[in-house]
């Protein structure tokens, strides 16, 4: 009887990380094909020299430059001259700094000034017509645009119900090791949720996919099977974190939908953000190491994961301010007091992740490589500095490379990780039979290793792999996005993800210091929690299609004005 | 917006330095899991239940030194057997660092990294060893140490095979002493003392300076010395057991004369003592069938010119393995060339040693020169019958004082001549004080025993 029960719970094994992958790929899948191709949105047509200019995206720089979106080759265009942007009212012309202005069916304009099919752009010597992209004109005749294509996405209830059974899975398995109904709970919980906040998302808000919430449920529901047999307590808390994340998901969604109400915001958001970390430096308990917990009766709480989220709030903007405020000052500041303030709560990690965070966001905007080496050879600086003047520091890492000198001391966790991940294998050990539960800080810091332990090593890639897949989606759908703004706070907050999970995970494997951030959605931690589901709605929201369903109404002046003209 | 996106390769670049860094330490996981996985503090081999599965261990005849029935681990019926063999199996802990049940434990449990240790019970199966000791050598050996601590070891020079390898004081590992930490008489009982333990050689020595003399110094061959029992090197005197009256090399030798050893340590100098000492494998480990030795010591760079007459008979601050003698023995019987030493012959019925040559310890009339000495100091000074009636034996002993008071650890190091039993050996009796008469008899009851087994008559 023991060793048929033994052999189920060894199938079950088997079968986690394989219907993880399913889920998995069926996810991605579903993201690549239903995105939209890149078609024309409207066209800007030069009747003079009959040359038409497709407008693909939801905000062009248009100028002489060679990389400009719609490229005027004309010597008195300037390089940069004007941004086209379209906005749920209609589409805009701004004018950005350019040497002889932007006119508007001959009226000079400031600022941005709504454009309507038909009318008649003049920038430098050159003159465009507005036109919907398919205008049967001749013009258009030589331009192949291709007509949009619906594909067929992969149905969203198949890969939640997928993600139910592999719940399924871990808790039957979780159960059969160690003969506890304990975790149950959690997982019918955790499954009700999901499928409610499937229902809310697709009739209420009524957006079409909801691949990425899964692939974000499938992680946070793993972790919290992952730390349920282990303690219960806990893994109710990570529950009510994930009700909040979703919440807190749902309302930047909201929030983010009209990007220049984001750059209202943005100056009151960095206020809140700085002030909230001087009230953790000023009032904070230190827990592990680092004072960056505030805590009030009960709930302990760390400013510094919703920092990571005003960062990117303040960092990214839409193009048009992009292109007339070229200078990065206040962002370098705002990113500045904040590190600064890490590194008063000894916050190394924290710290860590804003400083690549800052490097990718003014590169995203600049693209000057030149911006980014001068900041890393600041940071040496800064680094070498502090090493010198503050040689204990250095202490904390001096097992980096080197964990088996000091397996009983600053290697104890990274040796037990080893040690412990070559016990599980491919498939683990089982859930609750690992030993690295006894390890401290192993549902947050080590989570990696106590998922390689009971669940496998393939499991634990799966996992790393998908957040590391958010990173390639968010970059998939930049030139697809609604603003500069989405695709800039996708990319950045990607990456962030994937500095974050880097750090965790090749913390403990040795490969990087061990500085003791969470894992996205999978550690224990519930204000990591609520923070990774905010990061996460920045990747949704760059996706055109998250806001497509609101758009369907057409915008009253996106309608020609003077239909005779055609 | 095009530009946005073309920045945002960046991104990319980050990604694939993420995936790069998970294959890495999926790399490095799946190359060095196995080594991992048997680390003793591992909790899931250590605790109780580590061997539950683990295959079994025979000796080279086919005796079952430790199996498991029923999830438990059993060792072999004889209590004299497990306790003599306590320091090659091991126990059911991983407390003695070079036995096989803690070094292979991961072999023995049938490891891979498929399915790592999370196997069913009724689809584990053990992987049985076979090791190279005899059973009927290590009674011998554990008998003959009696109530000394001390170390034993010997193997055959030519193919490499320890056939018997003792450490006392010893358990029992079915039935471990409960005091074990606290009792004196256990204590150092989780070493190996033949591989993990390292003594001051004594006149043992003598084999490496005389290496080297017969090398580096013209006509030592014809030099005599009149040993009156002491003599100033350097500043102090240098002592010798009794006076020994002229001595050539040969002669100095087989009466270890300390001054004629000691004045040749100073003529060779600090450079040449050193060079050849590290040649015959001093301050370095030996290294075989995954364990590593201790090392053994030969520094001298604060002597001064006493004290280096000194270290060349084996005193002053030089330490030694049994293990690292017993090589130089048979690097002597060998030609100057050790073949290097093994205890594990199979692995899941897998040949897992072959014979290998271990670096040349000297040249091949050096060698054959201090044959033919070590074989003329059993003849002229011990006895060829005493050390053995049935082995032609060449040895050499040593006396090592380790205190003001004359107390000594006792030495024999030698080989046999027999083809049919080529044996090279290593005894080392802690606080034995007399190697003639506590040493040698010892090494007799062991190489008569293997007489018995391996001689053709």
């Amino acid at each position: 009887m023991s060793d048929t029960i033994a052999m189920i719970n060894l199938v079950l094994r088997i079968a986690t990380p394989a219907v993880m992958l399913i889920s998995v790929v069926l996810c991605f899948l579903s993201l690549s094909f239903g995105r939209r191709d890149e078609h024309a949105l409207i066209a800007l047509d030069d009747e003079d020299n009959n040359i038409r200019y497709p407008v693909l995206f939801w905000e062009n720089t248009l100028g002489r430059s060679r990389n400009s979106d719609i490229r005027v080759p004309d010597a008195t265009v300037s390089r940069d001259h004007a941004v086209l942007l379209r906005r749920e009212e209609g589409w805009f012309i701004t004018d950005t700094d350019s040497k002889s202005g932007v006119f508007v069916n001959g009226e000079k304009t400031q600022g941005r000034h709504p454009v309507f099919v038909g009318d008649r752009i003049k920038v430098g010597m050159t003159t465009l017509t507005l036109r919907r992209a398919d205008d049967p004109t001749e013009a258009n005749q030589r331009l192949k645009v291709s007509p949009p294509k619906q594909r067929n996405t992969v149905s969203c209830s198949l890969i939640l119900t997928i993600i139910t059974i592999l719940i399924g899975i871990l808790s039957a398995e979780g159960l059969l090791c160690s003969g506890s109904f304990s975790a149950l709970p959690h997982a019918v919980i955790f499954c009700v949720l999901m499928w409610l906040f499937y229902t809310i998302s697709v009739r209420l808000f009524q957006r079409r996919s909801f691949e990425l919430e899964a692939l974000a449920l499938m992680l946070s529901g793993t972790g919290i099977m992952l730390n349920a047999f282990h303690d219960q307590k806990q893994a109710y808390m990570q529950l009510i974190a994930l009700v909040l994340g979703i919440m807190v998901y749902c309302f930047m969604l909201w929030f983010m939908e009209i990007p220049d109400r984001v750059m209202k915001w943005r100056i009151i958001i960095a206020i809140l953000a700085i002030g909230a970390l001087l009230l953790t430096l000023a009032i904070g308990k230190s827990l592990n190491g680092a004072k960056n917990w505030i805590i009030i009766g009960p709930i302990s709480v760390q400013p510094s994961e919703f920092a990571k989220i005003a960062l990117i709030f303040v960092g990214a903007s839409t193009l048009d301010y992009l292109q007339t405020r070229k200078n990065l000052f206040g962002f370098i500041l705002f990113i500045g007091v904040c590190i600064g303030i890490f590194f008063l709560m000894s916050d190394f990690g924290t710290a860590l992740i804003f400083f690549v965070t800052f490097l990718v966001i003014s590169f995203m905007r600049s693209g000057d490589f030149k911006t980014v080496i001068l900041a890393i050879a600041a940071a040496l600086l800064g680094v070498f500095l502090i090493l010198t003047f503050k040689p204990y520091i250095a202490e904390r890492f001096q097992a980096w490379t080197h964990v088996w000198e000091f397996a009983d001391s600053a290697g104890y966790q990274q040796v037990r990780t080893f040690i412990y991940s070559a016990s599980g294998g491919l498939f683990g050990v089982g859930l609750t039979r690992g030993y690295l539960q006894y390890v401290f800080a192993s549902e947050s810091d080590l989570v990696f290793g106590l998922a390689s332990e009971e669940m496998g090593l393939i499991t634990a890639l799966l996992m790393s792999i998908t957040i590391g897949g958010f990173m390639i989606y968010a970059r998939a759908v930049t030139t697809r996005s609604r603003s500069a703004f989405y695709s800039i706070a996708a990319c950045t907050s990607g990456g962030l993800l994937v500095c974050q999970a880097a750090l965790n995970i090749f913390g403990v494997t040795d490969i990087l210091p061990l500085t003791g951030v969470t894992l996205p959605f999978v550690s224990y931690g519930g204000t990591s929690m609520i923070a990774c589901w905010g990061l996460l709605s920045f990747i949704k929201a760059a996706d055109e299609r998250t806001y497509s369903q609101k758009k369907a109404k057409i915008p009253a002046n996106a309608l020609p004005r003077d239909p005779v003209k055609q | 917006m095009r530009k946005i996106n073309s920045r945002s390769f960046m991104i990319l670049l980050m990604t694939l330095a993420f995936f790069a860094g998970l294959t890495y330490h999926t790399v490095n996981l799946v190359l060095h899991a196995s080594q991992w996985v048997a680390e003793p503090t591992n909790s899931h081999l250590t605790d109780v239940d580590g061997l539950e599965f683990a295959g079994k261990i025979f000796d080279r005849n086919g005796v079952v030194l430790a199996q498991s029935i029923d999830k438990q681990r059993v060792y072999n019926d004889d209590e004299e057997i497990r306790r003599a063999c306590l320091h090659i199996v091991g126990d059911n802990s991983v407390n003695i660092a070079t036995a096989v049940q803690t070094v292979y434990r991961s072999e023995l449990t049938k490891y891979n990294f498929t399915f790592g240790l999370g196997l069913p019970d009724i689809l584990k199966k053990g992987n049985n060893m076979t090791l190279t000791i005899d059973t009927r050598l290590q009674r011998a050996a554990l008998r003959a140490l009696g109530d000394y601590k001390g170390a034993m070891l010997f193997y055959n020079y030519k193919t490499g095979e320890i056939l018997c390898m003792v450490s006392t004081p010893t358990y029992d590992p079915q039935d471990v002493p409960e005091d074990i930490e606290t009792n004196e008489l256990y204590d150092g009982a989780y070493l190996n003392r033949a591989l993990s333990a390292s003594y001051p050689p004594g006149s043992t020595f003598k084999l490496v300076t005389a290496a080297a003399a017969l090398k580096e110094v013209p006509g030592i061959e014809n030099s005599t010395y009149d040993c009156h029992g002491a003599d100033y090197v350097g500043d102090k005197q240098v002592t010798c057991y009794e006076a020994n009256g002229i001595v050539d090399i040969k002669e100095a030798l087989a009466q270890s004369c300390n001054i004629f050893f000691a004045k040749l340590a100073v003529a060779l100098g600090k450079d040449k003592m050193t060079s050849y000492a590290e040649q015959m494998g001093f301050n370095s480990r030996w290294s075989f069938d995954g364990i590593t030795t201790s090392s053994s010591r030969y520094d001298v760079t604060q002597a001064d010119e006493n004290e280096l007459g000194w270290s060349g008979v084996g005193q002053y601050t030089v330490l030694e393995t049994p293990v690292n003698m017993a090589i130089i023995s048979a690097a002597i019987a060998n030609g100057g060339t050790p073949v290097m030493p093994y205890f594990i012959s199979t692995i899941d019925g897998k040949q897992k040693n072959k014979t290998t040559l271990g670096n040349r310890m000297m040249e091949k009339d050096i060698a054959d020169k201090l044959y033919e000495m070590m074989d003329y100091t059993v003849y002229s000074n011990y006895g060829k019958s005493y050390v053995s009636e049935k082995l032609d034996v060449c040895a050499k002993t040593g006396t090592a004082e380790v205190s003001s008071d004359g107390l000594a650890h006792a030495w024999v190091t030698g080989f046999c001549k027999d083809e049919d039993c080529p044996i090279a050996f290593a005894a080392v009796v802690e606080y034995g004080n007399y190697a003639y008469s506590v040493a040698i008899p010892m090494v007799r009851q062991v190489l008569d025993t293997a007489a018995d087994i391996y001689k053709k008559y």
